[in-house]
């Protein structure tokens, strides 16, 4: 076990070299300079970009940047917010990102596994039909198409919630009440994922031999199906909930910036869109290990959650 | 060593063979009814479910408007009409009924009605006051025909114009024909180089299985998202580059699940009965074992339709969608999204095209699905 998380965090530490290697070099052969003003006289702008190395050839300016990597120090932003550690500006949005997020979870998670086992308890029934119906609909119908729907009408038309999110430091119920709609929104798409796996694994524990079993022994199908067939149609769940728990540390680009929330998401758009080089490499970066550490617990955790499953190599 | 040297040399003339049994009553039992084919018989339960018959309509007339709907009317689609910005939907005939006629609720100032606003009212809905810094001014909510105040009244644009006066009619239907291109191409070529690799890999096995499975580890240990974004920062955005994107990581799952299907076929009888009779390693890939995957191929592209128009319009909300002039639906969204609450029109009929595509799609590839392989019915 211990030899198996050792080769996934060394395969893991290599995946993360070449990520950071790829966007280095992908972003510093983009066209563009980061000094656009054109008022600016020529040797300023040759001055700029001496101070940050810019006109170094490639390979050299890759030195500078791998050395300053490794040394944990990621560089101040540019544009974005100048002369800002990026370190800081990522643990400052951080807090913003999460408060949504970990109330979309909030949501998603129970809403998601009991419409499931709804569906799956009334398998083929007008229940089931209209779970189904909500589940596809969830599904294909893209998360900002939700929120702008969302935004027209809910906010707008009939005013029953703010448009954007509030800029209140602290949760108060003026924020709390701006940020029902971005969670509904984050949350449609995850809500149809559980239910959907959450009724498949249902419908198919319910019909295995040991709910047979179970109830050849003395019980009865509600005490069968509590104690048998939901607990071991979690185990797959697993497998989704868990990168979702991941993902809470990222935030969603587009339902950011829809509402206005100044979180994660929102600035590696900016930073994006604004050519700020060492703030777009963090932040990619950063959302490169939020998805590679949830890879890495889903796969250690099958070994926990069920120990029939064997982790490693041994044959 | 002599014995086969004897057999060779026994010469047999081709006319001493005589079929034994050539004028013998057969007695097996004839075929009751037709012979059904793979395909037929997928046919039949395809047809039994109505939902995906009705999203297969759906889907080829979204495709047909796409070709034609362009052309439908006069206006091109980065023709502008700068005094012509932001109108709403007026289609000929429709709007005798009240929907579709080119007006707009607003609020406006009451002042403004006779001045501005005349000859354009349809109708007054509402009236009431408001105060700003102490004076009180009084407004109205009106019903006003934008298109008489614009001077274009016999102008007809179907659905609307966006800011810069280009109708949205013509735009949405280039729009939805461009991400469609994006969305079929790259699911086609990623089909291609996922068959390919997946049967080399599970045909061969062995160290080439085992390299291809380590690069497949390591392209697909990168999150597919951010390297799309870093691809398309680096390509620039365009047709081309957005679908070169999109192959990155695109063809991994098509390739695990044809690996899969020749690990399951590849040690059967009649591919080792094949082979005996001299049968080449191209004809067993592609003649006796590809065939039986056929339908989760075309299953699982279907469903990755929708997935890629998906990124292409979230790629254009990030303001790495495809160059101006050119629009997609993902473009018309974000420029829609600008101006929602005031010009709902310009966001609603992206919305309803892209919502209508990838609900058709999914819901088309689930019943291929469900009629390829009837086992898997009723998972979603």
């Amino acid at each position: 076990m211990l030899r198996y998380i050792v080769q996934r965090l060394i395969a893991m530490a290599i995946t993360l070299f070449i990520i950071i290697s790829i966007s280095f070099f992908i972003i510093h052969s983009m066209p563009g300079s980061i000094v656009d003003d054109p008022m600016l006289p020529e040797d300023v702008k040759l001055a700029i970009e001496d101070k940050y190395h810019l006109n170094d050839p490639l390979p050299v300016q890759y030195g500078y940047f791998l050395k300053d990597f490794l040394s944990f120090n990621f560089g101040t932003s540019i544009k974005v917010q100048p002369r800002v550690s990026v370190f800081d500006i990522i643990k400052a949005k951080l807090p913003i990102t999460l408060q949504v997020n970990i109330f979309s979870l909030i949501l998603t998670v129970p809403v998601g596994i009991i419409l499931g086992i709804v569906a799956a308890l009334k398998k083929n029934r007008a229940a089931d039909h209209i779970i189904s119906i909500m589940v596809i609909l969830f599904i294909s119908v893209p998360s900002f198409v939700f929120a702008a729907l969302l935004q027209y009408f809910v906010a707008f038309k009939w005013g029953l919630a703010p448009i954007l999110l509030s800029t209140d430091a602290t949760l108060t119920w003026t924020k709390f009440k701006s940020m029902i709609l971005p969670v509904l929104a984050l949350s449609f798409g995850g809500i149809a994922t559980i239910t959907r796996y959450m009724r498949a694994e249902l419908c198919e524990a319910l019909n295995s031999e040991y709910m047979l079993l179970a109830k050849t022994k003395g019980l009865s199908q509600v005490q069968a199906t509590v104690r048998h067939a939901i607990r071991n149609s979690f185990i797959p769940l697993a497998n989704i909930i868990i990168p979702m728990f991941f993902s809470i540390l990222g935030g969603s680009m587009v339902i950011e910036n829809i509402f206005g929330i100044p979180g994660l998401g929102q600035l590696s758009v900016s930073s994006i869109n604004a050519l700020d080089h060492p703030l777009t490499i963090a932040t990619l970066f950063f959302y490169s290990l939020i998805s590679l550490l949830s890879i890495l617990v889903v796969d250690l955790s099958y070994g926990i959650i069920d120990p029939r499953i064997r982790i490693g190599g041994r044959k | 060593m002599s014995d086969i040297n004897d057999v060779k040399n026994i010469k047999i003339d081709k006319e001493d063979f005589e079929f034994v049994q050539l004028n013998e009553d057969i007695k097996d039992e004839k075929f009751q009814g037709e012979a059904i084919g793979f395909f037929k018989d997928a046919m039949l339960r395809f047809k039994k479910n109505k939902a995906s018959i009705v999203a297969g309509w759906i889907i080829l007339i979204i495709i047909i408007m796409a070709i034609i709907g362009p052309s439908m009317n006069g206006y091109t689609y980065r023709e502008q009409h700068i005094d012509w910005a932001l109108l709403p939907p007026r289609i000929p005939g429709l709007e005798k009924l009240g929907i579709f006629d080119g007006t707009k609720v607003m609020d406006v100032k009451k002042d403004n009605l006779d001045e501005k606003y005349a000859g354009c009212v349809v109708k007054i809905l509402d009236e009431y006051d408001i105060e700003y810094m102490g004076s009180k001014t009084s407004m109205v909510k009106a019903k006003i025909d934008i298109y008489k105040l614009k001077d274009a009244e016999d102008v007809y644009f179907w659905l609307g114009t966006d800011s810069i006066g280009r109708d949205l009619w013509t735009r949405l239907w280039r729009g939805s024909r461009i991400s469609l291109f994006i969305g079929i191409m790259s699911v086609l070529i990623n089909m291609f180089i996922g068959v390919v690799y997946g049967a080399v890999s599970g045909y061969y096995g062995g160290w080439v299985d085992m390299v291809m499975q380590r690069i497949i580890e390591i392209i697909g240990g990168i999150p597919s998202l951010v390297l799309i974004i870093l691809f398309v920062m680096y390509l620039g955005a365009g047709i081309v580059p957005f679908i070169l994107a999109m192959i990155l990581t695109g063809w991994i799952g098509m390739s695990r699940m044809i690996r899969a299907q020749f690990y399951k076929y590849k040690g059967q009888e009649y591919v080792l009965a094949s082979r005996t009779m001299g049968a080449k390693d191209r004809t067993l890939i592609f003649r006796h074992i590809l065939p039986n995957a056929i339908g989760p191929i075309i299953t699982q592209a279907t469903l990755a339709v929708p997935g890629a128009i998906f990124t292409e319009s979230f790629l254009s909300y990030l303001g790495l969608g495809i160059e101006a002039p050119e629009p997609s639906i993902g473009v018309l969204l974000a420029e829609g999204q600008k101006v929602l609450l005031d010009h709902p029109h310009l966001t609603l009929f992206p919305a309803i095209i892209i919502s209508l595509l990838m609900l058709s799609f999914n819901l088309f590839g689930n019943g291929l699905r469900d009629a390829f392989d009837p086992t898997l019915r009723g998972q979603e």
